[in-house]
Parts: structure tokens; sequence; C-alpha cells
């Protein structure tokens, strides 16, 4: 066995034991704790680039690693880094607690890197409920909040639930297809489908992975998930989790080769009711916190229009809108850990004024946002741009056009955020924002990656297509 | 194999809708993360049975993976609903309405 191959992994596990060996030894010491944490993370996307270009199999065939997975795994590096900068202020978490936060976010993340790379129901369930436990956490983590607790403990028991639907789901399809590896599965299930234990079986399993997107019709955790907990902990659930959902339902979509038509009005139904029913239910949210929950319920929508259109294309776009989702995602999120520094939640209309306490926190939400939205030349319009090519390119003509109203719809809620940072006038005076020079520094290269890589999407695209070919094995 | 499959996967599907519906009725927290706990047996018995049916060990494996992760999602649950219940003195579903959902 190839131990080489699962470098990434291992580095991230052994952050874990050390962090775990920290939380039961030393004092807690904030600053310390960041610094040395940063590092780490740092490091962390560093091994991951460097093991771009590994691949194989291990474990029996349970574990995949092409350039799909690891373009990913970069990714989701690159996402725990970004959130790991976030908690200069972590006012939302007791101090006590700051080293177990670490420690969960980086078990999350080990987690979410070995589901991307899991083709077997085994270590997919595995990864799945690792990285699902961690969140359950991680939510009710926040000091002094009674809405944190409640979260924890309905995200948990409806998470669970999920799980268990889907564990049975996979029991039926292992008892109807004779095999675990999800390649053979998808191989075999189209001609079992007219059996109801397969059918099923299917269904039940895919409720589990739409549960983490949040697609429709099961997104309704996902507000009150975002509303309870910590600010951070809600843009890395936003963030690195929704990535690793994509990713692992990008691997399983593929596997099953060319798209059998029962299959694609399933995710039709499911794209079209997840970004109308999102985008609708956003236009009157006052929390900002809920208001980006429902674009991510209206995102997966989009997302799915990718996943459906079966073609190297369309999963190439899907990659890269990952990328673009979570750089744009991740700037609002900033914004708004520290226009709330004191770690409450944040009201739109706590937005008014922005501009004048930090014009560069105003740009950054404005280019955010607009991203988010799918104005060029943000890099948001070329994803969205890129997504909808393929779906047409596959006759999914009225699709687009339902997803086209849906981004109109969704620039309404979007400017009103706009709007509260420029134009309104606040009720009272509120005191500057003062930003380190890290900080800002993360504004500006958050700001230019959006706006480059909107105009000049070539680089990332192709690695986009080069990912998606690993998965298709081309 | 002495019971036919189709028998055993009965009693899987018979479990979990048992489960099913004590985690979505009860208003007890207790009892919600109990018919989950029901819910992941179920699934486990429908694995065994296949593992029975195909004279494959992959099932029997998967059933000990959900045992453990079983016993680790009771660990958290149970975590969660005492500081719940030190925080409001109650372990009853409808008092936790502070979120919209």
């Amino acid at each position: 066995m190839n131990w080489g191959l699962f470098i990434p992994e291992l580095y991230y596990l052994a952050v874990c034991g050390i962090l775990l060996l920290l939380s039961m030894v030393v004092k807690p010491n904030p600053r310390r704790d960041l610094v040395s944490v940063l590092f780490f993370a740092a490091l962390g996307v560093a091994v991951c680039l460097a093991s771009v270009r590994l691949e194989g199999t291990l474990f029996a065939a349970a574990y995949r690693v092409d350039l799909f997975s690891q373009v990913f795994k970069v990714i989701l590096a690159v996402g725990f880094l970004l959130v790991v900068s976030l908690c200069t202020e972590l006012n939302g978490i007791d101090e006590g607690h700051h080293l177990e936060f670490y420690l969960l976010l980086t078990t999350c993340t080990v987690a979410m890197m070995l589901l991307v790379s899991s083709v077997e129901l085994l270590t997919i369930y595995v990864a799945l409920e690792l990285s699902s436990y961690s969140l359950y956490l991680l939510v009710p983590l926040r000091r002094g909040h009674d809405a944190a607790v409640e979260a924890g403990i309905k995200y948990l028991l409806v998470g669970t639930s999920a799980s268990a639907v889907m564990l049975f789901g996979f029991a039926c399809l292992y008892g109807v297809i004779h095999t675990t590896q999800v390649a053979e599965i998808v191989r075999v299930l189209p001609g079992m489908l007219g059996q109801p234990v397969a059918t099923i079986g299917l269904l039940l399993a895919f409720c589990g992975f739409f549960f983490k997107l949040a697609v429709f019709p099961f997104h309704f955790w996902a507000p009150g998930v975002y509303q309870g907990a910590a600010n951070q902990v809600t843009a890395f659930i936003a963030t690195a989790s929704k990535v690793a959902a994509i990713a692992i339902l990008m691997r399983i979509v593929a596997l099953s080769g060319g798209g059998d038509a029962y299959l694609v009005k399933v995710l039709v139904t499911l794209s079209i009711a997840s970004m109308t029913l999102g985008n609708l239910v956003a236009i009157r949210q006052k929390d900002m916190k809920r208001l980006l929950a429902y674009s991510t319920v209206a995102h997966a929508g989009y997302v799915l229009i990718g996943l459906l259109s079966f073609s190297p294309s369309g999963y190439a776009s899907t990659i890269f809108y990952a990328f673009a989702y979570l750089v744009m995602k991740f700037t609002c999120f900033l914004v708004l850990v520290k226009v709330a520094a004191d770690g409450s939640d944040l009201q739109i209309a706590q937005l008014a004024g922005l501009h004048r306490r930090s014009p560069l926190l105003a740009m950054a939400l404005m280019v955010g946002v607009f991203g988010l939205a799918g104005i060029p030349p943000t890099v948001g319009f070329a994803g969205k741009f890129l997504l909808f090519t393929a779906a047409i390119e596959k006759g999914h003509l009225a699709l687009v056009f339902i997803a086209m109203i849906n981004v109109v719809i969704s620039l309404y809620y979007y400017l009103l955020v706009v709007k509260a940072a420029y134009l309104l006038e606040p009720d009272e005076d509120r005191p500057r924002i003062r930003l380190s020079a890290p900080i800002t520094l993360l504004l500006w290269v958050l700001v230019t990656v959006i706006v480059a890589a909107g105009i000049f999407p070539a680089y990332l695209l192709e690695v986009a297509d080069a990912a998606a070919r690993a998965l298709l094995g081309l | 194999m002495i019971v036919p499959y189709g028998h055993v996967l009965l009693l899987a599907g018979i479990l979990f809708v048992l489960g099913l519906v004590c985690a979505v009725a009860r208003r007890n927290l207790v009892m919600v993360l109990l018919g989950v706990e029901i819910m992941l047996n179920a699934a486990g018995i429908a694995f065994v049975g296949a593992a029975l049916r195909w004279q494959q060990l992959e099932g029997q494996v998967f059933v000990l993976f959900i045992m453990t992760i079983a016993a680790a999602e009771v660990s958290v649950g149970l975590a969660l609903i005492v500081r719940a219940y030190r925080r409001t003195g109650s372990i009853d579903q409808n008092t936790y309405d502070l979120l919209k959902w």
C-alpha cells in the first residue's frame, strides 16, 4: 500500500492529534492558539498543493486519489485557512474552548477530504458522519446563546435522521446489487430500477446528500443552524462543507455515466424548486446570516444545473462554480464577522452607513454580493454563464430560462444589502471599524480574485476541466 | 439461508418505519434520539440480511461501523440534551422555539 497518496489526510490527522493534546495540556491563550493553527492551516494548503498530481487507489479500491479529489482537497484546505483567518476576534466562543473549536474544525476538514476521495458506500458513510458530528458539536459551542444550543440539538436530530434514512437506502442497494463499490452500483443500477427495492434504496440514499447540500425539500435546517451558530462556524458550514457536498454528489452523479432520463427529471425538479424557493424566501429575511442561508439553498439549485448536464463541460463548470462560490460566500462572511465583531447576529439594517465606517468592507461586501448575484465582471457571472451554457448544450432551455428569472429575483435582495451598506443612514453614529493589516490585505486579495477570475477565467477553467476529465477517467 | 432475504428486509423495513414514527411524532428529545437509534439498527439488520444473501463480509463489517457511529451519536446527542436541559430545564421539543424554521 502506498501511504504517500494519503499525505494530505495524514497531515491534517496529525494536526488533529496535536490540537487534541494541546487542548488537554496547555492553558488557553487565544493569540498563541490562533497563530499556531494559522501556521498549520497554511502549511496544509502547501501540502495539498504539493500532492495535487498524485493518483491511485487505497484500501481495497475503497478510496480513490485522482486530480478531481486533489483539486477539491486544495479548495477545502484553502477554505479551512480562510475560516481560521476569520478567528482573530473569536468572541462568539468561550476563551477556554478555542482549541476545541479549532480541533473540531480540523476533524471536519479531514472528514471532508476523505469524503471527496470516497468511492465506496462505507467510506462515504464514515466520512460523512465524521464531518457531520464535528459540525453538530461546533454549532452549540457558541457562548451564552440559547438559540445556539437549540440549533445544535435540532441540527443533530434532523441530521442523524437524514443519515439513518440514507443508510437504510445503502442497505437496500447492497441487498439488490451485491456490492458496496459505487462505480459497480451505478453500472448495474439502471437495469435494476424496475425493482422497487432498488428505486427506494436510490431515493433514500440521495436524501442524505441533498440534506448536506441543503437542496429543497431538505433545506429547512439551514436557516436555523446558520442563525444559531457562531459567525465563524456559519462561515465554515456555508463554504467548506458545501464544497465537499458538491464534490461527493458530483462524484456519484458522474459515475452514473450518461444519465438516465428518470434521474435527470428528478434533478431538474429539485434544481428548480431549490432556487425558486431559496430566492423567494430570501427576499423577506432581516438577518444577514439567514439571508445567506437561503442564498445557499438557491445556489444548490444552480449547482444541480451543472450536474444534470452529465457532460464534461457541465462538470468542469460545476467545479469552477464551487471555487467561485467559496470565495464569494467567504468574502460576505468576512465582512459579516468584522462588522459584528462582538460575535452577535448581524441584521441587514445594521449595515447602514458601512461605507463611512469602513469603505473597504463596504466595497468587499458589494463585490461579494454582486458575485453571488452573478453580475459581470465577477467570477460569479463567469460561473453562472458556464453552467447555463453547459445546460443549453444539452437542450435544457426551459430550465435555463427559469434559472435566469431566478437570477433576476435574487438581484433584488442582494441589492437590498448593497443599498443598506451604501445608501441608508444609520439611526445612531457607530464607530469606524478598524482593520488590521493582514485582514486588509486578505480583503484586497479576495476582491482581486473575484474580479480577476471573472475577467480572465481561462486558467481556473483549465484546472476545472482537467479535474472533470480525471473524474470521468478520460 | 434459512430465513429468506425478503423476510429480513420486511423486518428491517417495519423496524425502520417504527423508528421514523418515533423520531417524528414524539416530543421528548430522548425519545427522538431513541427513534434515530432504531432506524440505524434497522439499517444494520438489512445489511446483515444482505451479507447473508450474498455470502459476503462487507455487510457485516458495515454493521460494526454503524454500531460505532451510533455510539458516537448517542454520546454527542445526550451531551447536547443535558446541556440544553441545564439551560432551559426541559427536554420537551415544544419549549425549543427560539428559531423559526
